[in-house]
């Protein structure tokens, strides 16, 4: 009896500290995150560089493997989340992913990721240095006595820039005419061509027109100024205040866990993530890559791609390009 | 004396790049993945530089280059193999070669048609790689003068022209095939609105059909059941083969080869699109100045060495506004603006402040790649040709599963072999009725081009069509379309002989008198 008492003590023993012990190590194998764009684009990039350095805290490797396809990067997103729960899975994503919703790729709300958000570089409305508009509210106000007549270029309908632009009309009360491309870079070379005479694309997308003098930048559309290569872009929202109740949507680029994961592997990966936004190669790279790096995690995270999910969804609904009505999917108006 | 010093730092750069015997095997074996992605059906390009793009994050900057311009330099070349031996383009930019490499192959040619484009297209690229160092300012600053109507109508022209050139009967036939293909091109959200078109609500729909099934199915599988069902034999392979060509040879066609690789560096340049478009421009050029347009399709060295030629001399087209403005002349650029990115470089017209000597790198790279190129190619072609003497019953059945594998691979979808299959069909009876299918395809691939600048355009010019006959680009490119078209109507080919015949009979009257 005695012996039989001892045997399941020890037993307990062995298996609690088993159970703590496999805790306190994670990670204690290698980790992969499922990064839904393709290998060679933003996010892609900031994932790995990223990635990189919290291999390093971690002291394990962490696999990028691009799956690519779907509606709104919905194949990887599905694949990440079919995995169990366990944090040996991540899901590389960026603030389009919260389309997939309403486009039928994705039954789930957003709210079922905790995020890692790493940042994005924020928008920055620019235009043709022939044109006579030296500031954003010489802009505007041609805007306003010509409505409709200045073509603004932009990506496609439902695009990140095309929210952008949007809010910048409903804030400032203008009206262009909106040229949709089918990404930042044809839309940029428009400008140059002389098509459109207004861009609104990322201050990264830009950076190598605005520093060869051949586009002329206005005001990025947050709520802050934006130092680019020693000359200060102003915030939009100096202007025109009223913008705040519209902006900023910004780019969220970062990475996901499953949301029922266990809390202390959420909080080792919290760690880890703070401190790699810290290192010196990342601080570089962001800067060198034009970002505004954001760091959120938890509910923050949650909180902004929840904001992100209503604003596309619905649009996209108004624009008559979703699938799924955001609302049978529970997601409120914005 | 400036060109002397560009000279000098370029051939500096050469020489950095070879000292490294890394860089020397990164060359070589990405010559030859890029011919291996070529030759296979469905593997293109664009994939080829995607997977490097990945593999060669970790490395430093010009070895990656190397990598990934050998492997698209490669893949550009290689695509010509399956073109020539089984008629079924390795990629999109092949395409045109098919049209006279095949039957020069079951002429028992194959090795004399290997051994000239493989040379065809060592110079191509070495004339692009000149306009990159040279001319890349001037060719960026034509490239401006390209809005969303010269898109689209450049796009509409690519249409057309692999509609004429391809018919074997009535032009029309290939216009058809050309509508058929721009048709299918529009399933799918619309670019610019993201607008669901033609889905039936199947979420496989809502990217459109993807390029790679539609190709290999509508090349593939006619060819396959035609060889099965005629007991085709296919090259011959037998008799003695001369892969290296004669000197003679290539100075014979040096018109040729010069005029199509400014076809192909001028196309390049153009943002957007591609190696494909260049081939066929290129065919198309070499058909109207030959004089003997009557052998084209049936086996004319000349029309495999334009075709060739320009597609690899597109790559340095390409290069230039993505160097110069950071925009990628071709699909493959793309994925290599991308991949530059990964490495801190972003191109644009900053780009020669931020990295002095990229540009030269660039070229000194294209220049060894072309030369890995030839050398991998001459010995290669040699055993390649070997695939010839397998007898038909043996090889299609082998061919049909790495079409399947071919298409599949392609994001791993089965949807695709749903697409593929319907469309090999569709492709079958097509031929059947001597339709031709190449513009079909090209329809596809420019489909979306064609739609999306078009609607754009008019949006631009708030539904006006005025400006597309007030720029100047665009009302040539309107004026050639409309040449193209009416050349193709009985009424006007006998108007043009009559005065022709007129004029020429003037002439020996006044000689007489």
């Amino acid at each position: 009896m005695k012996k039989l008492f001892l045997l399941i003590v020890v037993t307990l023993c062995v298996c609690i500290s088993f159970v703590l012990f496999a805790s306190a190590s994670y990670p204690e194998r290698n980790i992969t995150n499922v990064l839904v764009w393709s290998a060679g684009g933003g996010t892609d990039a900031c994932n790995r560089v990223v990635m990189a350095e919290m291999a390093k805290i971690l002291g394990v490797n962490i696999n990028v493997v691009n799956k690519t396809g779907g509606a709104g990067g919905s194949v990887g997103m599905n694949y990440a989340y079919s995995q169990p729960s366990d944090g040996y899975t991540l899901c590389g994503l960026s603030e389009s992913c919260v389309t997939a919703g309403v486009q039928g790729g994705f039954d789930k709300r957003m709210n079922v990721w905790e995020y890692f958000i790493i940042g994005g570089s924020p928008d920055v409305v620019s235009v043709t240095p022939n044109t006579p508009y030296m500031t954003l509210k010489d802009l505007i106000e041609a805007a306003k006595k010509n409505p409709g007549e200045i073509r603004a270029g932009a990506s496609a309908a439902g695009s990140i820039h095309h929210l952008n632009l949007l809010a910048l009309e409903d804030g400032s009360g203008a009206k262009f005419n909106y040229i949709p491309y089918t990404g930042s870079a044809p839309a940029q070379n428009a400008a140059m061509t002389g098509e459109v005479s207004v861009v609104v694309t990322s201050v990264a997308e830009q950076a190598q027109l605005i520093r060869g003098g051949k586009l002329r930048p206005l005001a990025v559309l947050i709520p802050e100024s934006f130092v680019l290569a020693g000359e200060t872009l102003p915030s939009a929202f100096d202007s025109y205040p009223r913008l705040s109740e519209y902006l900023p949507i910004s780019q969220a680029i970062g990475f996901a866990i499953k949301a029922d994961a266990p809390d202390d592997i959420k909080a080792v990966l919290i760690d880890a993530f703070k401190k790699a936004l810290k290192t010196d190669t990342f601080v570089k790279w962001a800067e060198d890559n034009y970002y505004v790096v954001s760091g959120a995690t938890g509910a923050e995270g949650v909180e902004i791609f929840n904001k992100l999910e209503s604003l596309f969804a619905w649009t996209l609904w108004d624009l008559k390009a979703a699938k799924v009505d955001p609302s049978t999917l529970g997601i409120p108006k914005p | 004396m400036f060109i002397f010093e560009q000279l000098f730092v370029f051939f500096q750069q050469i020489f950095y790049l070879i000292a490294n015997p890394i860089n020397v095997f990164i060359l070589f074996g990405a010559v030859l993945l890029g011919i291996i992605f070529g030759a296979m059906p469905g593997l293109t390009a664009t994939l080829g530089v995607a997977l490097l793009a990945t593999l060669t994050y970790g490395m430093d900057t010009s070895t990656s280059l190397v990598a990934l311009l050998s492997i698209y330099v490669g893949a550009i070349y290689g695509g010509s193999y399956a073109s020539i031996l089984i008629n079924i383009p390795g990629t999109a930019a092949a395409a045109a070669t098919a049209l006279d490499g095949y039957p020069l192959a079951c002429q028992g040619k194959a090795g004399k048609a290997l051994g000239l484009t493989t040379t065809a297209s060592a110079i191509g690229t070495l004339i692009g790689m000149l306009f990159v160092i040279t001319m890349a300012p001037l060719i960026s600053a034509f490239a401006l003068n390209f809005t969303s109507f010269e898109f689209f109508l450049l796009a509409f022209f690519g249409i057309i022209i692999s509609g004429t050139l391809t018919s074997h009967d009535l032009a029309y036939k290939g216009w058809i095939a050309g509508f058929l293909g721009l048709f299918m091109a529009c399933v799918g959200r619309d670019q610019l609105q993201f607008y669901p078109r033609f889905t039936f609500g199947l979420n496989e729909l809502d990217g459109g059909l993807e390029v790679v099934p539609v190709l290999i199915g509508a090349f593939g599988i006619p060819q396959i059941i035609q060889v099965l069902k005629d007991k085709v034999a296919g090259g011959e392979a037998k008799r003695f083969q001369r892969i290296l060509p004669e000197f003679t040879e290539i100075f014979h066609h040096f018109p040729d080869i010069i005029r199509s690789s400014l076809i192909g560096v001028g196309i390049g340049a153009i943002p957007g699109i591609g190696e494909d478009i260049a081939g066929w421009v290129s065919y198309g050029a070499a058909k109207n100045s030959s004089k003997h347009p009557e052998r084209f399709g049936k086996g004319e060295i000349s029309a495999v060495i334009s075709a060739e030629t320009a597609n690899n001399s597109c790559i340095g087209g390409a290069m230039i506004p993505l160097l110069s403005l950071g925009v990628p002349g071709s699909p493959p650029a793309a994925m290599l603006l991308g991949a530059l990115m990964l490495h801190g470089i972003q191109p644009g017209p900053m780009l020669t402040f931020d990295h002095p000597l990229f540009i030269f790198q660039v070229a000194a790279i294209l220049l060894l790649a072309s030369f890995a190129m030839w050398i991998t190619g001459m010995l290669l072609a040699k055993q390649v040709i070997k695939v010839l003497r397998i007898p038909p019953p043996v090889f299609m059945p082998i061919i049909a599963v790495l079409c399947i594998i071919g298409s599949y691979s392609l994001g791993l979808r089965i949807f695709n072999l749903y697409l593929m299959v319907p469309v090999g069909i569709l492709a079958y009876f097509l031929t059947e009725m001597e339709y031709p299918i190449a513009p079909l395809v090209i329809g596809v691939i420019l489909g979306p081009m064609a739609d999306a600048n078009l609607r754009r355009a008019l949006m631009v010019s708030k539904g006006s069509f005025l400006p597309m006959f007030t720029r100047p680009v665009s009302l040539i490119l309107i004026l050639v379309i409309l040449l193209m078209v009416v050349s193709q109507i009985s009424w006007f080919k006998i108007f043009t002989k009559r005065i022709s015949n007129k004029m020429f009979s003037r002439k020996v009257n006044k000689n007489i008198s």
